[in-house]
């Protein structure tokens, strides 16, 4: 088996649900040797939020858990007790990246203290990601995953739609905030190790998710400081159409018509017909303004098609429509199978279940399982037996609760 | 105070759009010298559109180009020529990361492809990111961001209870995948430090997309099913959603974590009583009545300005925080105080609020050196001092409409 780009990167991380377990996930899969801490007994709450098989929660059952943690060990530490704490500054000596996603109101309950930590370990990377960031009138606030998709600026650009002015902003699906904040937060903590191998330092790094979104979003951030307006909902705002969701007789289809030739293109799978030639129509800009004549031409038709007929028929005159796939559809992709985007992983309490891998091919290193997300407290012995703790230590720490 | 972590890598950019040039502007604000090859006969599309600075025209005035490429230096290079790819394969020998978004065999074509870069710089590293990936049976189909994220799955899941399926941001594919292409690169990047080997990255963007839905994929894989459509609602915490206030399209998010919040919440909306309601008394009883829930807050919050709620609900430890608008977005005195804005002199647009830098290092600090380039405006330092051509064949060069 080729070793991982990150083979031999020692990772502590002391993740709660998406942003810090994703940019651990993300290393872990390429080779990194990651530690997982959770809290003794309740664990880490992606465990509690499934999906579970049959919809019966179990804590080794939790699909995102699942998940999030491939190719991790994990161990069991209550950082509330003061010799918790100790015995986790024995880990961080041992660490080249600790990354966690506690809350800057919660870092000195556990003891997560960089300044401490570099005294033990110079050469430390911490990668804190917070709501708000270590700092600033709002770093201590509370926060989740919604409330930092608005605090972010994105949520406001989504949903509503024309007629529909009484519809709240509205967040997309899943813990976006948490996944933007652990890829970017993983770029931030390899670059940082990439300045560790030049010169062997390390450093803290504090890193704010609502700073991150506020960074993607789009025209947002943009539009205020260069034509003195406001981006409202992108639903009925588009400056350029057809870039809609309409349907099909058998699911969703996303129209795209960015350039002129697809437009044209688009008129002829339809059939050349009378309205495409009218001047409203007549330019990407004319078709946004004109919106409302246009969808009530296109819907009819396009509600006559199937979705996958009309998306090959499109792709094959290079118009870049996509079919709003559902999760049947995306398992079942031809393309998605012959480029080894699922694997079936094994795992010895919930079974054996497909699982996205990587969005990349490396052509050295590769996307490699190792092993399947850990259970709770699963590599307790191993990992303290290796930092010296005997096994009457060890059992000790268990009946103390401090594992 | 040491040098941005990595001071002295060089990127050759040959992005485009969006996805790439997001990722790349990862990489310059982790202090790489980023080169933008662009071309007049190929015009970046970011430069193409509005908004421009004032409403005037101009393909340096581009608010779009001029965000995502901070801190970017930029040469032209007409790549229709062979004299052009001769030129971008010697600046590539002089470059540790090539990173390109074309739609898959592009590069190829213009003989830029990684085994011809590999041939001039055995260590390079390239990735790709294009939007199906750059093997599989539908690698030649075309793709933006915006249809990625129905592509990718996410739109389905997206929307209000009911409706149907719904756009999730503008064009989220393209930061989504850009960011996972530098993520990538910094893999390779460290592989290479370590060992002396490039290598190459073939990154999907639907993929990169597809990674963030692990609850519905795995619903589906375990149950067979995929979760409907749940508009700001969350199967664990009630009331969770975005909540009209005072004003005009004014909204306020918050979110209710457990029961001890809720007991909080009511006091905080000076509804006690609300707490042992039965309608409202547990979770799965909020879940059950749960319009009737979100009427009542929206009665509470349309009485108040979004960061009057907020005040008061973080003032009792419950989560909620305004929706921002882009306005509100730049004049924020949270994100303004930590210094994550940044204006620098742009020699066509001025001084002008930008995005910054979403993180803080504490001993090799991240900073943008440089506003967006003007096009071109590195040409003549780049093949001078990186290639090392001299200004006579600079001259000629420019002469055979090899710099356009």
């Amino acid at each position: 088996m080729p070793a991982g780009a990150l083979t031999g990167l020692r990772i502590l991380e002391c993740g709660e649900m998406v942003a810090a377990a994703y940019a651990a996930k993300l290393m872990a899969d390429m080779g990194a040797e990651v530690i997982k801490v959770e809290p003794p007994r309740i664990g880490d709450a992606a465990r509690s939020r499934g999906p579970f098989p049959g919809r019966l929660p179990h804590p080794e059952k939790s699909g995102l858990f699942l998940y999030l943690n491939t190719n991790k060990r994990g161990i069991t530490l209550d950082l509330t007790h003061p010799q918790g704490q100790e015995i986790f500054h024995r880990l961080v000596a041992h660490t080249d990246v600790l990354i966690h996603n506690c809350h800057p109101t919660q870092m000195a309950a556990y003891g997560l203290d960089y300044e401490r930590f570099a005294r033990l370990n110079p050469g430390l990377i911490m990668t804190s990601i917070t709501p708000f960031g270590l700092s600033g009138p709002h770093k201590d606030y509370q926060a989740t995953d919604l409330t930092l998709w608005n605090a972010g600026g994105l949520c406001y650009l989504n949903g509503g739609g024309p007629g529909s002015e009484d519809l709240p902003p509205l967040k997309p699906f899943g813990q976006q905030a948490g996944f933007q904040a652990g890829v970017h937060a993983a770029v931030a903590s390899l670059g940082a190790f990439f300045a560790r191998l030049q010169d062997g330092s390390g450093q803290h790094i504090d890193f704010s998710i609502q700073e991150c979104l506020m960074g993607i979003s789009e025209f947002a951030g943009i539009m205020p400081t260069y034509a003195n307006q406001v981006v409202v909902r992108f639903t009925g705002n588009k400056a350029i159409r057809p870039l809609d969701i309409m349907e099909c007789k058998d699911g969703w289809i996303y129209l795209c018509c960015v350039e002129e030739h697809q437009w044209q293109s688009f008129v002829d799978l339809m059939g050349n017909p009378e309205w495409a030639s009218e001047p409203i129509f007549a330019t990407r800009l004319h078709r946004a303004e004109n919106w409302d004549a246009l969808q009530v031409l296109l819907e009819p038709w396009v509600k006559e098609q199937s979705v996958y007929d009309l998306y090959h028929k499109a792709q094959a005159r290079r118009i870049p429509f996509a079919p709003v796939s559902t999760m049947g559809d995306i398992l079942a992709s031809e393309h998605l199978r012959v480029r080894g985007f699922f694997a079936a992983i094994a795992h010895p309490v919930a079974g054996t279940f497909t699982y996205p891998t990587a969005p990349y091919h490396f052509s050295r290193t590769p996307w490699t399982l190792r092993r399947p997300a850990p259970c709770l407290g699963q590599h307790n012995a191993e990992v303290y037996g290796a930092l010296g703790f005997s096994a009457q230590e060890i059992a000790q720490f268990q009946r103390d609760g401090i594992i | 105070m040491s040098k941005p972590p990595l001071s002295g890598i060089r990127v050759a950019d040959f992005c485009w759009a969006w996805a790439g040039p997001y990722g790349a502007l990862q990489l310059a604000h982790l202090g790489a010298e980023v080169i933008r090859i662009e071309s007049t006969t190929r015009m970046c599309p970011s430069r193409l559109i509005p908004p421009w600075a004032e409403n005037e025209r101009g393909i340096n005035r581009a608010g779009y180009f001029n965000q995502y490429n901070q801190g970017k230096r930029s040469i032209t290079l007409n790549l229709k020529k062979p004299e052009g790819v001769e030129i971008a394969k010697r600046l590539v020998a002089k470059s540790d990361i090539v990173m390109e978004n074309f739609a898959a065999g592009v590069m190829d074509k213009m003989g830029l492809g990684y085994e011809a870069l590999r041939a001039v710089k055995p260590d390079i590293i390239m990735a790709s990111l294009s939007g199906y990936g750059a093997t599989g049976p539908e690698k030649e189909y075309v793709s933006y961001g915006p249809p990625q994220v129905a592509l990718s799955g996410m739109s389905s899941l997206t929307g209000y209870p009911g409706g149907p399926p719904m756009q999730a941001g503008f064009s989220y594919g393209d930061p989504n995948g850009g960011v996972h292409g530098t993520f990538a690169i910094l893999c390779a990047l460290i592989h290479r430090q370590r060992t002396g080997e490039g290598q190459y990255i073939d990154l999907s963007q639907r993929e990169a997309c597809a990674m963030l839905l692990p609850e519905a994929l795995m619903d589906f894989v375990m149950n067979g099913t995929q979760p409907p459509r749940m508009g700001n609602r969350d199967p664990y915490m009630a009331p969770h959603g975005v909540f009209r206030c005072r004003g005009e399209d004014r909204w306020v998010s918050l979110a209710v974590r457990d029961e001890a919040e809720w007991h909080r919440f009511c006091a905080v909306i000076g509804q006690r009583e609300l707490a042992s309601d039965p309608r409202f008394a547990t979770l799965a009883a909020r879940k059950e009545n749960e319009e009737e829930l979100e009427r009542i807050v929206t009665h509470w919050t349309q009485q108040h300005t979004a960061e009057e709620v907020t005040q008061q609900l973080q003032q009792a430890g419950i989560p909620a925080y305004p929706s921002l608008d882009g306005r509100d977005m730049l004049a924020n005195p949270h994100v303004s105080a930590r210094g994550f804005f940044v204006e620098l002199e742009h020699p066509e647009v001025g001084i002008r609020r930008h995005l910054g830098i979403p993180w803080k290092m504490s001993r090799t600090p991240c900073e943008v050196r440089r506003p967006a380039p003007c096009l071109g405006q590195d040409t003549d330092y780049v093949l001078q001092e990186i290639v090392g051509l001299d200004p006579r064949d600079i001259a000629a060069l420019r002469e055979k409409e090899v710099l356009l």
